[in-house]
């Protein structure tokens, strides 16, 4: 069986240590913190972005999890993504016992799953979590990695704390703890323990480093718990703005704050977004939450300088947010309602998604995300434009989805269009596409006009599909392609 | 009987003809040296090139560009080694790949006339024809392989987009010395110059005579205009249902405009966007946009205006607006050059440094920085503008950015910042470096503001401080911090 981990697989080393402390015999009946810890089996199947109409591929992996509440196991998020079905063994055991998953955070790389019948582990321990572990202070990691089907303990010192990229939805950065124990395929999702408390859920590794393994750390644990208290995840806040250092006196002399002063300028504030309406592009943001912001958008937390967004990251949606200003000289305070910013997802790799897309005529479209991206080698500089700036420029206003010509099933009603694939779509018949399900309402009106004329970005000659052709032509393209379907809108 | 006498004629008069063209032919070593891109105030390491010249008689050499391009030091050397003679460029033309070189002194040239050759350009040659390829190996002997000439396309040689007519001969060259600029000979005529060679192919690439001639005579008078152009962006209509639906009957070809570049002959046509361009002189163009030549067979519709017209003839453009036929005179313009260069050779470019920022007009040249995959390295806002230069226009003959920063007193917080087009400074629209430099003339109480088109949109500077930053780059040892 593939070993699970698809994402860490590529940046871990290959570093395996004993299981010394298995071989101890264990008389006792009593059940020790091995028990609590259990290993994951999952099979999946991964949407096929590439031909969105396909079933997608059957794959499968193995991960470690442990026992933090009645019937509630602990594990990284990459563990089950994407699953059909989940199994939890028992240490010492070869007994399956089937479990679903309860909350999944993709953007922190947690997951809570439960076991159909929890009987088998009644009476074992559950695990605690403790505070940050200090730097170079020792831990185990201990779980379930390649190299061998039985529990595995490895030692290791804290070696940085840092707030930096988690990368199973490439996009998030929270704060992180690093260890010189080797965390490799296998070993996610299990506990990394000090004096036999959680101090972090083990988690990521690096290719390029030996002995290098990621924790995710108990403040970013315990915002998940609390995130997911009233039954439901619902995932990071965001402020919505732009901010740029205000290091250069001579900034500070036109934008009229003093050589000295704290704060940082704002530059831009995403329309849509928690901020939006409250605060304004040239604004000076001098504290949150009472903590002063410096001129690089810092703040100092328990003597520790951190980014400013680290007050943000702590709350969760319709928390408030207190945030002072100067506006025009004036010193104002404003109070923000945080919520997701969910345009920022299309940078964002999704799981347990179905791919959008439609097809007329042969020409495939879908909408444009990390998933799509990332298996695609689009060349078209606006179209990279637009992905690269959708948030930034606020393309989304117009066009919630960038949907892309992917690709062309050949037949005789498109046989000259291959060469427009992998550009973005800007309109149909004259009208401005705003998303995949515009788009397919577009190509699917009441009335049929003679042709669709279906315009590019940056390209000046239309493509040109006689609608009295297309329907005979997709009949061909249902068979030919072996296509059931031939759009899904949905996610 | 008859057909040996034939054959034996044809040797004797190639082989005479054969002395007269290594009579003409010279080495041309030059020595290179262009600017660098990203420090555009520093010239880049010298390079050298070594390739072939031919005397056209009155102390004029002809070469291709891409030997000299760049160059600084220019010497012809005698096949044999045995005679030097410094030269210099008299008449460029990058875009057709030719120049015009010359002795830098009368002994020189005296010494040309005495001791060489002078070749005439020859007529068009027809398909099937047999060229001999000239080269000379490091002793001075030459090496002359015969090829079939076997196609002419349109094709660009050392200037991206830029297409002339090229001959395409079947040769197996060897590898000699002085690779560049091999000159390609029927009899003792000069027909071409070589502009590449794909050994696995063996296929040579050549300058066709046309565009030789065609380039000598407007070299003449020593005031050297270039090659016209029409300055249309076009598609094929090959598609039947784009056909149908630009009501294009099927007995004719015809390509659609996507683009009428800004300044050109079209542009005064009143050309645009949709309409579809049926014929030149009454010439038809297919839907690929080839027309039927007399010599070659299909050739692409440009070689119509670039190598058969001279800048200021007219020509008869037919074009099908809204179904209908409409036929417009226009006299040939140059090739318009565009926002972005089409090439940088001996241009130094322009550039401004204000403070530490270093501010830079757009090319090619900058964005091959970005090494061989710069198509998809390069920053993408830069990319943007590289290939849609025509949604960049307003306001502007060029398309300034901030290429980098230099860390100053007057930077300080600005380091990362990089490849952002500028809008303005000080208010004012900045259409090229010297709208810029006059820009940040106008300070308002001491601060200069500037303006990029992607975030963060506005940074400042002191004006003061700026001038004194100024004044110790200098003193760093930039030699200047502006050229126009």
């Amino acid at each position: 069986m593939k070993i699970l981990l698809f994402l860490i697989t590529s940046f871990c080393a290959l570093v395996y240590t004993s299981h010394a402390q298995l071989l101890e015999p264990t008389a006792k009946k009593e059940p020790t913190i091995y028990d609590s810890i259990v290993r994951i089996e999952v099979s999946t199947q991964v949407s096929n972005y590439k031909s969105p109409w396909k079933t997608g591929s059957f794959s499968g992996g193995t991960g470690t999890g442990f026992l933090i509440g009645e019937n509630l196991f602990m594990t990284n998020a990459h563990v089950v993504s994407n699953q059909k079905r989940v199994l939890i063994t028992k240490h010492g055991s070869s007994q399956k016992y089937k479990a679903n998953v309860l909350h999944v955070a993709h953007d922190c790389d947690l997951a809570i799953l439960s076991v159909d019948d929890f009987s088998a582990f009644k009476g074992l321990k559950k695990l605690e979590f403790a505070n940050v572990p200090e730097l170079e202070s020792s831990v185990r990691v201990i779980g379930y990695p390649i190299g061998g089907d039985r529990i595995s303990v490895t030692r290791g010192v804290v070696s940085r704390i840092d707030f930096s990229a988690y990368a199973h939805s490439s996009i998030d950065a929270h704060l992180i703890v690093q260890i010189d124990a080797a965390i490799n395929p296998g070993n996610s999702g299990g506990p990394v323990l000090q004096d036999n408390k959680v101090v972090g859920v083990a988690f990521q590794g690096l290719t390029q480093a030996d002995n290098t393994g990621f924790m995710i750390p108990t403040p970013v644990v315990k915002r998940f718990l609390k995130d997911i208290e009233d039954g439901v995840y619902d995932e990071y806040v965001e402020l919505g703005i732009s901010i740029f250092p205000l290091f250069n006196p001579a900034m500070r002399e036109a934008l009229n704050v003093k050589q000295n002063a704290p704060g940082v300028l704002v530059t831009n504030v995403l329309k849509g977004s928690s901020a939006d309406g409250l605060i304004e592009n040239n604004d000076i943001l001098t504290k949150i939450d009472g903590y002063p912001i410096d001129s690089s958008g810092s703040i100092s937390i328990h003597g520790e300088r951190v980014d400013m967004n680290e007050v943000v990251e702590r709350k969760f949606v319709d928390d408030k947010v207190k945030l002072e200003i100067i506006r025009a000289g004036e010193v104002k305070e404003v109070q923000v309602t945080l919520a997701k910013f969910t345009y920022s997802k299309i940078f964002a790799r999704k799981y347990e998604e179905q791919p959008r897309y439609t097809i007329k005529g042969g020409l495939v479209f879908q909408p444009l995300d990390m998933n799509l991206y990332s298996i695609s080698r689009f060349r078209s500089p606006r179209l990279r434009k637009l992905y690269s700036n959708y948030v930034s420029d606020e393309v989304y206003i117009d066009r919630e989805d960038i949907v892309v010509l992917t690709k062309v099933l050949k037949d005789p009603v498109n046989s000259a269009l291959s060469i427009f694939a992998g550009n973005p779509v800007e309109s149909i018949n004259g009208v401005k596409v705003k998303s995949i399900k515009h788009l397919h309402e577009l190509l699917n009106p009441e009335t049929l006009p003679e042709y669709f004329e279906i315009v590019c970005d940056g390209i000046s000659r239309p493509i040109i599909l006689p609608t009295a052709l297309v329907n005979e032509a997709d009949q061909r393209i249902k068979k030919q392609y072996g296509i059931q379907s031939f759009y899904n809108l949905e996610k | 009987m008859k057909k040996i006498i034939f054959f034996i004629s044809l040797m004797l008069g190639m082989s005479s003809a054969l002395s007269a063209q290594e009579n003409s032919v010279l080495r041309l070593n030059a020595t290179l040296q262009g600017y660098s891109p990203g420090q555009p105030w520093n010239k880049s390491e010298p390079t050298s090139l070594s390739g072939l010249v031919t005397y056209l008689g009155d102390g004029k050499l002809i070469v291709t560009a891409a030997l000299i391009a760049n160059s600084v030091y220019l010497e012809l050397e005698t096949v044999d080694g045995s005679h030097r003679i410094p030269a210099k460029v008299r008449t460029v033309d990058y875009k057709a790949n030719l120049a015009l070189i010359e002795p830098l002194t009368d002994e020189g040239k005296d010494y040309l006339e005495k001791n060489f050759e002078a070749v005439e350009i020859g007529k068009p040659c027809k398909i099937g024809d047999t060229l001999q390829v000239l080269q000379f190996e490091g002793s001075g002997r030459a090496l002359k392989t015969e090829g079939e000439f076997n196609a002419a396309k349109l094709t660009s040689g050392l200037v991206p987009g830029n297409f002339f007519l090229h001959y395409f001969v079947k040769a197996s060259m060897q590898s000699a010395a002085s690779s560049i600029s091999i000159p390609v000979f029927k009899g003792n005529k000069l027909i071409s110059l070589v502009v590449r060679y794909t050994s696995s192919e063996q296929k040579v690439e050549a300058i066709a005579p046309e565009v030789i001639t065609a380039f000598l005579e407007n070299a003449e008078d020593g005031e050297y205009s270039g090659f016209p152009s029409l300055g249309l962006v076009t598609a094929k209509t090959s598609d039947p249902h784009f056909r149908k639906w630009l009501k294009l009957n099927d007995d004719k070809g015809g390509l659609y405009i996507t683009r009428v570049i800004r300044g050109s002959s079209a542009e005064s046509l009143d050309f645009k966007k949709g309409d579809v361009l049926l014929s030149i002189n009454g010439i038809n163009i297919d839907r690929s946009g080839y027309f039927e030549s007399n010599n070659y067979g299909k050739i692409h519709w440009g070689h119509l205006v670039r190598t058969e017209k001279k800048i200021g003839e007219k020509l008869d453009v037919t074009i099908l607006r809204e179904g209908k036929e409409e036929t417009r005179s226009v006299e040939l313009k140059a090739t318009n050059e565009g926002l972005i260069q089409s090439h940088s050779f001996d241009k130094a470019p322009s550039y401004l440094v204000k403070a530490g920022l270093i501010f830079q007009e757009l090319d090619s040249s900058y964005l091959r920085l970005y090494g061989e995959n710069w198509l998809s390295r390069a920053p993408v806002g830069l990319l943007d503008v590289y290939n849609h230069p025509e949604d960049y226009e307003e306001g502007r003959n060029r398309v300034v950015f901030l290429s980098g920063v230099i860390p100053t007193p007057a930077t300080l917080g600005y380091e990362k910042l990089r490849a952002l087009v500028i809008t303005s400074v000080n208010g004012e629209k900045i259409a090229d470096i010297p709208s810029l430099i006059k820009a940040f003339d106008k300070a308002e109480n001491g601060i200069h503001t500037i303006e990029f088109l992607e975030q963060p949109r506005k940074i400042y500077l002191s004006a003061p401080i700026a001038d004194e930053v100024d004044k110790s780059l200098i003193q760093r040892g930039l030699p200047t911090l502006s050229r126009q």
